[in-house]
């Protein structure tokens, strides 16, 4: 993974020492609340409900031992010994006091992180790929490129007050694994005539109070020009985007009602009035950059004995592999994903303890790597076939081996009304009780694969819009109702839930996902997933089992 | 004499400004160097110029620079418009007019200027800045150069990561 | 009735206002029959910016004989997060703890205005 030089080190602790000294302002009354809320949010420093929340930045979702220990420690040291992996790939902690923010951030540093621009109007944290260097179905590691935009767009003087936040998602596969459709800008790399590599560049994609997919403007930019392009996009926004109403200041609504060919041309026009070279990265600051990804596998069979043996044995173990397992490049390894779902706990939450131990089972199985997805969970992403049933043991003591990637116990929710301000209503409870409902691991299997994502409020942080079933809490006369979607999709088949019908009360979300379980059920055909039938089907008949008592 | 913070070959210091800034509705027009709203220079700056005055031009947040670009060498003073610290439009405008139609006169800032801005506004070619914070030369020095890498061109004359990189190789 | 409540600034503590003192216990907390007084507070709880961080005044219900909040926010605020009933102000317990969380239903939300400013 990238390690920091010298630049890249002093770059974060002058970060660190900056905000101290603004901290020391805030508390002598040097500086108000309305000066320092920008600069505590640009330093991911949000004040919650119960307390302060840092957010601290996890760029393309890669980790290594140290830095997954040095999270559990300043968990355990500032926090309360646990916390919360986001969709954007970041981890939050809840209870954090401003006056240990300083110091938190210069722990940080010691391991090459920070919580820089994990809030803001600026550009956030990078997404890419969380299989990235390790799928056999990419056409180049978008770290490479994630990171060579994460410096780009770090303290970028021109475009760190834009009209609202921006985030960028990379991916390198034809299987979408970051959403890029709903990122302000999303990349997919394809590769062009020449066999050359480039990105298809979407823009305009979010979430939030007016969902949006993006729009292609570029069907082919070559890699190398990335920046210069992105600079141009973001300087035709900076410029452009509204700054009246913080609801319309996202790039997706400049796109939409310029319309996605004119914002383009604007974007065009700019591009080639700008000099490329001043801005794009030359060869040997790229090939630097993939230098610190490369990784070398051992030369190993396909197939271990060991591996088949285990699985044969215990039917347990077969069952996690056939969800938690994915295909490695190498052969003889396998991608790990370990699972923060635990039916009745707190989805994406972790505990110290379990981090230290993802962290051991990095640097001893895994070549010293680990990642998050925004799904919420962790993945180790290099793990020897012959080494998964000792895996899997680990995680299973640790309450980690819950068999159930992408099943309908594998719920993305964001902190809701238990955490955050913005809340209409709680995330985390609903997940916990439709979880525990589909807690059989044979029945949730049986199902298949099923997304279901809840947001607390309409800023969609939890993605709903993009759930097979999304969730969203609203505020009926200020009781917890909530308002459930179909048939949205975050993948390559890409699309915005429809609405089932009337916002139900809490009581009654999860026994509602239970029918719409049923029906899906009931009416699949061969192989279809609930996605496949939805669309097939219509809303009717699942509007109907969940609102027949009301009739 | 009001005064503002000007980089010079000295670095950052307090220097006596000589301009009166000009309101779109203010009937009289003092004597001496002005700045004026850019809908002013439209209609009274080609006088004020023949006359021998230094003119400056006043552009808020919603202007874009492309109208001045024919003017801009007889202009001594773009004062670029911070309506909140929060509307990055002006980062945008001080660039182009350094980076893309060579400008080389003064770029000050004005409006909600504050010194956590510093280094973004001297990054974006601003040179000249007119502190709502009250902020002393020193302050504004220390906060333009807290950080001693950047990891992009701009407008300024500052050695990114990838180049010194690239020169250690 | 109402009572006045903030985040302290320096820990991000929920606080609740009593005659002069922040409290972090909302059993302390001191309660407002007359609008004057109660604004008169919150002015004052404003002029304190190195104190607390955004001070506002929520309305409070009785329920089985003790006051709580109205809205479902601010009970939270007073309790902790439910899905760790061991962290927050709720891990003390005790009787008006109880009522907060048991008075699910009751709730209605004000104070939101000022609290989406916050973020
Ligand atoms: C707890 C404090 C949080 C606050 C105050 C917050 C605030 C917001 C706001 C205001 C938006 C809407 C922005 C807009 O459309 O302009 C938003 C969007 C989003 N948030 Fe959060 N959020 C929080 C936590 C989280 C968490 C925990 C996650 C991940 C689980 C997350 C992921 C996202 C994502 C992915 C979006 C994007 C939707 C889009 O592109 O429009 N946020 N957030
Ligand atoms: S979706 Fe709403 S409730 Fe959930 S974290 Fe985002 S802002 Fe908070």
């Amino acid at each position: 993974m990238y390690r920091y030089d010298t630049i890249d080190k002093e770059f974060v602790a002058d970060r660190a020492n900056e905000f101290r000294e603004q901290v020391g302002r805030r508390l002598a009354g040097e500086i108000t609340e309305e000066q320092f809320k920008p600069i505590r949010l640009m330093n991911g420093l949000y004040l919650q409900l119960h307390a302060y929340m840092l957010r601290i930045s996890i760029p393309y979702g890669t980790l290594n031992a140290a830095k997954l220990r040095k999270l559990a420690w300043i968990a355990k040291t500032y926090d309360r010994g646990y916390g919360h992996f986001t969709t954007r790939t970041n981890l939050q902690l809840h209870w954090i006091k401003l006056k240990d923010a300083p110091d938190i951030l210069e722990h940080l540093a010691e391991v090459e992180m920070h919580a820089m621009q994990t809030s803001g109007n600026c550009i956030r944290n990078i997404t890419a790929d969380p299989y990235a260097g390790a799928t056999s179905d990419e056409l180049d590691d978008p770290r490479v490129w994630s990171e060579a935009i994460r410096q780009w767009a770090t303290l970028h003087p021109e475009f760190s007050f834009l009209p609202r936040k921006f985030k960028i998602a990379v991916s390198a596969s034809a299987k979408d694994r970051t959403a890029t459709r709903i990122y302000d800008i999303g990349l997919a790399m394809r590769r062009g005539r020449n066999g050359e590599l480039g990105f298809e560049v979407m823009v305009g994609g979010g979430l939030g109070r007016t969902p949006y997919l993006s729009h292609t403007i570029r069907e082919f930019l070559p890699t190398r020009r990335l920046l210069s392009y992105l600079e141009a996009i973001l300087r035709v926004y900076n410029r452009h985007g509204r700054r009246d109403n913080p609801w319309k200041a996202r790039i997706k609504i400049l796109v939409n009602q310029l319309g996605a060919e004119e914002f383009a041309r604007q974007v065009e026009e700019e591009w080639a009035k700008s000099d490329h070279e001043l801005v794009d990265l030359p060869d040997i600051e790229l090939a630097r950059i993939r230098g610190h990804f490369a990784k070398s596998f051992e030369t190993l069979p396909a197939r271990s004995e060991a591996f088949e043996a285990a699985k044969a044995a215990d039917p347990e173990f077969a069952r996690w592999t056939r969800h938690n397992l994915h295909p490695h490049k190498a052969p003889g390894y396998a991608i790990v994903d370990v699972s923060l779902k635990t039916p009745g706990l707190t989805p994406g939450d972790a505990s110290s303890e379990q981090m230290e131990l993802v962290a051991d089972l990095a640097e001893r199985y895994s070549l010293d790597e680990a990642r998050v997805n925004y799904q919420q969970n962790l993945i180790l992403p290099h793990v020897k076939l012959e080494d998964v049933p000792a895996v899997w043991r680990e995680l299973k003591a640790a309450g980690l081996a819950t068999p159930n990637i992408d099943l309908v116990t594998d719920i993305i929710a964001c902190p809701g009304l238990d955490y955050c301000t913005l809340a209409n209503a709680r995330a985390i409870p609903i997940a916990q009780q439709i979880a525990e409902r589909f807690a059989d691991d044979e029945k949730a299997e049986e199902i298949g694969e099923l997304k279901i994502k809840i947001s607390g409020c309409i800023n969609a942080c939890g993605h709903h819009h993009v759930g097979h079933i999304g969730i969203l809490g609203v505020d009926k006369k200020g009781e917890e109702f909530y308002q459930v979607t179909l048939g949205g999709s975050g993948a390559e088949d890409a699309a915005l839930g429809t609405i089932l019908g009337p916002a139900l009360p809490y009581e009654k979300v999860a026994e509602a996902v239970e029918q719409l379980v049923e029906v899906y059920l009931r009416e699949r055909k061969d192989g279809e997933r609930f996605l496949d039938t939805f669309r097939r089907t219509g809303v009717a008949p699942f509007k109907e089992a969940v609102y027949a008592d009301v009739h | 004499m009001p005064t503002y913070i000007k980089l010079t070959q000295d670095g950052l210091t307090t220097v006596e400004d000589p301009f009166t800034f000009v309101a779109d509705d203010d009937q009289y027009i003092p004597p001496g160097d002005v700045i004026l709203s850019l809908a002013r220079f439209q209609t009274d700056g080609e006088r004020l110029l023949s006359e021998g005055r230094a003119v400056g031009v006043r552009v808020t947040a919603d202007e874009t620079v492309e109208s001045l670009a024919y003017d801009l060498p007889r202009l001594s003073v773009v004062a670029l418009e911070f309506p909140k610290f929060r509307d990055g439009r002006q980062y945008s405008n001080g660039r182009l007019l350094r980076e893309r139609y060579g400008y080389e006169g003064e770029v000050r800032a004005v409006g909600d200027v504050l010194r956590e801005q510093a280094q973004f506004m001297l990054r974006c070619g601003i040179d000249a800045f007119e502190p709502a914070d009250g902020s002393t030369p020193e302050a504004w020095a220390h906060a333009a150069g807290r950080f001693r890498h950047v990891y992009q061109r701009a407008a300024d004359e500052r050695v990114p990561a990838f180049v010194l990189r690239a020169e250690r190789q | 009735m109402k009572g006045l409540t903030a985040n302290r600034l320096i820990d991000g503590e929920v606080v609740f206002w009593n005659a002069g003192e922040w409290v972090e216990r909302f059993a302390d907390i001191e309660m407002f029959e007359d609008a004057a007084a109660a604004e008169a507070a919150e002015a004052h709880a404003k002029a304190q910016p190195t104190v607390v961080v955004d001070p506002y005044l929520m309305d409070l219900v009785e329920i089985d004989g003790v006051w709580i909040p109205v809205a479902y926010r601010d009970r939270l605020r007073a309790l902790g997060p439910t899905n760790h009933l061991q962290h927050g102000k709720q891990a003390e317990g005790g009787k008006v703890v109880e009522t907060l969380q048991h008075a699910h239903t009751a709730a209605r939300s004000t104070g939101r205005i000022n609290l989406i400013k916050r973020k």
